[in-house]
């Protein structure tokens, strides 16, 4: 299964909502553990965990924020690798 | 003016460039996107080289432009008067760094680039694949910033018009190798294998210090130039010395 019937509303409503994405939020999560040069393999790992902890939280939930996905990933993602924990929640605001 | 002082002038301001962000940002953001991307460490290492070869042609243009400009303005000597322009921009400059380099946030490095343009630039940024694509990053990167690097580089300029025309070389050699050297330095600790989310945090945890010495710095190089160049060249006039 890689969509969800649970609506992601972007960056505060100025972009159009679009359904959950699993395979959007493991990929993000994913290249955030390679990014700190994690083993592809430990990646995989930790971003299939992050992906069912978030779909896990928002399973009772009918309309969610980017930035809540944002924010309960980067919780779910910190205890198995803070590094990349810290530049996923944190690679918006480098520049 | 003599040549250690000239070459004072050079360093300080190009070490006041090197110490604006948006270049270094935009390499940390370019780095990890690449490594992110399961891109081999010499493919990002090669993203990030492009990088620096734009940022170091467009510092190198620059302030060589802004050179030139003054040996045509002004073909015999600075006037006093330009000096003061110049001084009173750095210290102008200095006080808006205090005030606002980086936005009021508790976390990141948010700089005081516009929104959309911020967006733009990390857009471009997370596709870039082709090293010409990354090497005019670089190029932007630094006219992205023009409006601080205008100080530093323009007292650089001023300065340069002071020495005869191979010291000039080695002065805008000096600039740009000095004004570059962050940028280096981060791209070094990526290829030596250090963590990004490492250089990040620390840039974040440091990021007040080096506003406050980025303005700092522009504050001492005004005053300098405002001293040394207007308020010694009146005395010695007013004085008949």
């Amino acid at each position: 299964m890689t969509t969800k019937a649970i609506d992601v509303v972007k960056r505060r409503g100025k972009r159009a909502t679009e359904p959950f994405d699993r395979d959007k939020l493991h990929a993000s999560v994913y290249a955030a553990c390679l990014s700190v040069r994690s083993p592809e393999g430990h990646a995989r790992q930790t971003a299939e965990h992050v992906c069912n902890v978030v779909e896990a939280w928002s399973a009772n939930k009918h309309v969610i924020t980017s930035e809540d996905i944002r924010r309960q990933a980067a919780k779910a993602l910190a205890p198995h690798h803070p590094e990349a924990a810290y530049l996923y929640q944190h690679h918006r605001v480098i520049l | 003016m003599d040549y250690p002082t000239i070459f004072g002038i050079i360093g300080l301001a190009a070490l006041i460039h090197a110490s604006f962000q948006l270049s270094i940002s935009m390499v940390t953001l370019l780095s990890g996107h690449s490594l992110g991307s399961k891109a081999k460490a010499s493919r990002a290492l090669h993203l990030a080289g492009a990088f620096f070869a734009g940022v170091v042609v467009m510092t190198m243009l620059f302030v060589s432009f802004l050179a030139y400009l003054a040996t045509q303005l002004f073909p015999h000597s600075v006037p006093a008067l330009a000096w003061s322009a110049v001084a009173g921009i750095s210290i102008g400059l200095g006080v808006a760094v205090w005030a606002f380099y980086y936005r009021r946030t508790k976390v990141g490095t948010t700089l005081w680039i516009p929104r959309p343009m911020a967006r733009f630039l990390s857009e471009r940024t997370k596709a870039t694949t082709f090293g010409a694509e990354s090497f005019s990053l670089g190029l932007v990167s630094v006219i992205a910033e023009g409006i601080f690097i205008i100080a530093p580089a323009s007292a650089a300029a001023l300065a340069l018009t002071q020495l005869p025309a191979p010291l000039q070389l080695v002065g805008i050699a000096l600039y740009t190798g000095v004004a570059s050297l962050g940028i280096l330095v981060v791209i070094m600790l990526i290829g030596g294998g250090h963590k990004l989310s490492r250089i990040q945090k620390w840039r974040e945890d440091n990021k007040r210090f080096m506003q406050f010495a980025a303005g700092s710095a522009l504050l001492v190089l005004g005053f300098y130039m405002y001293v040394n160049e207007v308020v010694a060249a009146v005395t010695t006039v007013t004085g008949g010395l």
